[in-house]
């Protein structure tokens, strides 16, 4: 038989994979007890997700005024499913609702960036950066609360959410043949002491042993579902990442969201059955798991001429697994009456995306308030981390 | 290792065809190591042909059919499915399928001129400047456009003046879809006014206005998002762009480009004068967006944006202030004359160094390419393989283009993928290096001095498909 890099991998158990990408074997240093086994999943929805449209607000007293094309949004996609006396739950979003009733997601809704512009190219930095002015922080938040983390981007480059961290890689499907070990060792060669490439031929050997069954696919799957489901796979591994970062796109619904084949609709479908499919996957470090989805900000209230929505400000985030004391709708509703909006058009933000997010990052990962005021989210000591979205 | 002393005509001649250039062809360097800046410069004049396989084309009227019909034919199958209780057909995947004919097509023609051209500088700066104006795939309603779009809008103004490439590109139909225009109606407008007068694509005129590509235009084509302007602005902007629109009767008929497929719509333009970044502008119609790009051109935060963009892609991630003010200043004083500031580019001493800047996925095809005759049809799917590393052409995730900067795309899948694809384009290219050395001797021919000891002995040590593998994922050769 001849001895290939995988076999010989296999034949160590896929320990040597895991020491090449410089993670922690057992015994090394690393959170103890139920914090060791609790894993993070970040999902970045682009191009800003109308939170309206996803949790509608139907008990407002303005709701039917404020989207008077909602009848015929019914018409096309079903009712929404009523959530409390003030929220429902776009009916597309039949996994998450399942969640909700099981107690495994929670909602905050009218939340929003410390950003009030509405340029995309800045909000997603900003997302991922956790900086209070665009392009000023170069790495990303999850990078710097995390990077004792072993960590892992759904994608085929380091998203700026981790940018920084030694110890997170990326990965995405690949169609073509893995590179030969011939080449990969003269690829170590010419590499030595190479300031871009130097370190990244080990980690990304690694990555490729941990996900090996996707490979070499013709046509790889790059939806969101397959992506979370590879997700789910990293996460599930006893020494594989405890960190998971995706993105999902096609928010940016400027025109015919209340369409069935409109671009929201097909974003909206793949959010959940991906979301669904994480759950699925990690069995039962889905106990041990919590997932956040957020996106740069959200859209006009009122619809646009062309049946979309426009940039606006507050959108939703949803906060669900296992680990999450779910079942309900965080918000301090600034309600839907015109004087209520942001500069008179936008849901108004009353819960700071930044909160919500040091609430997880301190309770379910152990990130000292200390940092999160000062290095995870630079300046915000003054923004209290939003407490008990984790199940005690 | 030694640092090859840029001052010989031999080692300008590597920088001039790696820095500047799209990576040698065999023997190119030599060519040209008479006069390396002269060879540069001589392309800074404009195209005088359409390269062949660009000419082959559709027309953007035929991309714009195509799309419409796709259109129709997307919502009679939706309408039939809900009709018959079945489940709706997913929009968009069916418009990929329907157009990802067209796209290999056009895709192939892009990497062929690039593989094949004698004026690689100036073929960089169309993909620059395709980059910059970026209109994408990713968008359904564009999905059809950036080839005719690049055609149209970049190429013939490459070498010519930055405000007739903003005004060709913000009326390009491409532009208008991909950044809503056709759907920006000002709020007192006659057609606001007159419900019943919508056109192809219903406008619900209670809340039309869209200030999508009037935002964009300010942030990512001209002033540059620390550029100094208002969300007023943009509002105020985005009235005097309102009006502008695609023409929808001529290409029902046959073949037109750019011009024909755009009208100013009077019954869609808000009346009246709009204050833009304070200036007052009281212009009629559509000469009231001219007035403000031709003022945009000459702001000085446009220089420098687009200053910071060329130096960031031609020298350093990190472009280097110098740099930057001297081709802000050419831009300025040139009011935006991209001959004069593409030559002022070949005279920047910053540029003439060691090559450091990573190549972008489809920078590192083009170079593979142009260094292997021939493996640009044999090798691997090129769509996919882009794809897969993060930079499907043509398809950027945003209204930004790609980023420049290595930090973006430099991870450990990413390098995976890149030597993926070297493996594949020597093991399908190799037949052609015979000899034990022959592979070294072309590493040498298109690396010139730069080519180093490690790789030297990686590829000295293997047989030719491992050898031209390793070249191609060679540091070196990853870089430009």
């Amino acid at each position: 038989m001849k001895i290939t890099r995988r076999s010989l991998l296999r034949g160590l158990g896929g320990l040597s994979a895991l020491h090449l990408a410089g993670w922690p074997i057992a015994g090394n240093a690393g959170p103890k007890g139920a914090r060791a086994q609790a894993r993070l999943v970040a999902v970045f929805l682009r191009g800003g997700l109308d939170g309206l449209a996803a949790v509608p607000a139907v008990g407002d007293p303005h709701w039917e005024h404020a989207r008077a094309g909602l009848a015929r949004t019914v018409e096309t996609i079903g009712a929404p499913r009523p959530l409390d006396g003030l929220f429902a739950l776009d009916p597309r979003l039949r996994s998450l609702h399942a969640m909700y009733t099981r107690d495994e997601l929670a909602i905050v809704h009218a939340c929003a960036l410390p950003y009030r512009e509405r340029s995309h190219f800045d909000a997603q930095d900003l997302l991922e950066s956790g900086g209070t002015r665009p392009f000023a922080q170069r790495d990303g938040f999850l990078a710097r609360g995390l990077a004792s983390q072993p960590a892992i981007a759904l994608a085929p480059v380091l998203p700026l959410s981790l940018r920084g961290s030694v110890r997170a890689d990326s990965w995405s499907p690949s169609s073509l043949e893995a590179p030969s070990d011939t080449l990969l060792d003269a690829a170590s060669g010419m590499y030595e002491g190479d300031d871009l490439f130097g370190a990244t031929v080990a980690g990304a050997r690694a990555a490729r042993d941990v996900a090996g069954a996707h490979e070499g696919r013709r046509n790889a799957d790059t939806s969101f579902p397959a992506l979370a489901k590879a997700a789910a796979a990293f996460l599930s591994r006893p020494l594989g990442p405890r960190v998971a970062v995706l993105d999902h796109g096609g928010f940016d619904s400027h025109s015919l969201q209340d369409q069935a084949y409109g671009g929201l609709d097909r974003s909206l479908r793949a959010l959940d059955a991906g979301l669904g499919a994480l759950r699925v996957g990690l069995g039962e470090r889905w106990q041990h798991t919590i997932v956040v989805v957020t996106t740069e900000f959200g859209r006009t209230v009122a619809m646009n001429g062309s049946g979309g929505t426009d940039h606006g400000t507050a959108s939703t985030a949803f906060v669900l697994g296992g680990a999450v004391a779910g079942g309900r709708v965080l918000s301090d509703w600034p309600g839907l009456a015109a004087h209520a909006l942001h500069e008179g058009r936008d849901l108004r933000p009353t819960t700071d995306l930044r909160a919500v997010w040091k609430g997880i990052l301190g309770e379910h990962m152990g990130v000292s308030p200390e940092a999160l005021g000062r290095t995870v989210f630079p300046g915000s000591t003054d923004i209290a981390p939003l407490t008990g979205l984790v199940r005690a | 290792m030694q640092t090859p002393d840029a001052t010989q005509p031999a080692v300008q001649a590597v920088l001039a065809t790696q820095r500047f250039g799209l990576g040698a062809r065999p023997g190119e360097n030599r060519a040209i190591a008479g006069d390396p800046r002269g060879w540069l410069r001589a392309q800074t004049v404009p195209e005088m042909e359409l390269p062949t396989p660009l000419a082959s084309l559709p027309a953007t009227g035929e991309d714009l059919w195509a799309f419409f019909g796709a259109l129709f034919d997307i919502g009679r199958k939706t309408r039939r499915a809900r009709r018959r209780d079945e489940p709706i057909p997913d929009g968009d995947l069916a418009f990929e399928r329907h157009f990802a004919p067209r796209y290999q097509a056009a895709l192939h023609a892009r990497l062929s001129v690039a593989a094949e051209t004698d004026t690689p500088f100036r073929e960089r700066l169309i993909h620059f400047w395709a980059n910059h104006f970026t209109i994408s795939s990713a968008r359904p309603v564009t999905i059809a456009l950036p080839p005719s779009f690049e055609r149209d809008v970049v190429r013939p103004h490459v070498m010519g003046r930055f405000e007739d490439m903003l005004g060709a590109s913000t009326r390009h139909p491409g532009m208008l879809l991909y950044l809503d225009n056709e759907r920006n109606l000002g709020p007192n407008s006659h057609r606001a006014e007159n419900p019943e007068r919508r056109g192809l694509i219903p406008i619900d005129p209670a809340t039309g206005l869209n200030e999508n590509l009037a935002r964009e235009i300010l942030e990512l084509h001209t002033l540059g998002v620390d550029g100094g302007y208002s969300q007023q602005d943009v509002t105020r902007f985005a009235m005097t762009l309102s009006g502008w629109r695609i023409r929808v009767r001529p290409f029902f008929r046959s073949r037109h480009d750019g011009a024909d497929l755009v009208r100013f719509d009077a019954k869609s333009h808000e009346p009246g004068a709009q204050t833009v970044l304070g200036t007052v502008y009281a212009q009629e119609n559509g000469a009231q967006a001219e007035a403000v790009l031709h003022d945009l051109v000459r702001h000085p935060a446009t220089a420098r944006f687009i200053a910071q963009k060329l130096v960031r892609h031609f020298v350093a991630d990190v472009p280097p202030e110098p740099a930057v003010a001297r081709i802000a200043q050419v831009f300025r004083e040139s009011e935006g004359d991209l001959a004069e500031v593409s030559r002022a580019l070949v005279e920047l001493p910053e540029a003439w160094q060691r090559p450091s800047k990573l190549r972008r996925p489809e920078e590192l095809v083009i170079a593979g390419a142009r260094a292997v005759p021939g493996s640009l049809a044999a090798g691997p799917d090129l769509v996919q393989t882009l794809t897969e590393m993060g930079q499907r052409p043509q398809w950027a995730p945003s209204p930004a283009g790609f980023p420049d900067v290595a930090s973006e795309w430099r991870g450990g899948d990413a390098l995976w993928k890149r030597l993926a694809w070297a493996q594949a384009a020597a093991a399908d290219s190799a037949d052609a290096f015979g000899g034990p050395n022959d592979v070294l001797t072309r590493a040498a021919d298109v690396l010139g001095p730069y080519l180093g000891d490690r790789t030297r002995r990686a590829l000295g040590a293997a047989p030719p498909t491992t050898a031209l593998a390793a070249l191609l994922s060679s540091p070196e050769f990853q870089r430009r």
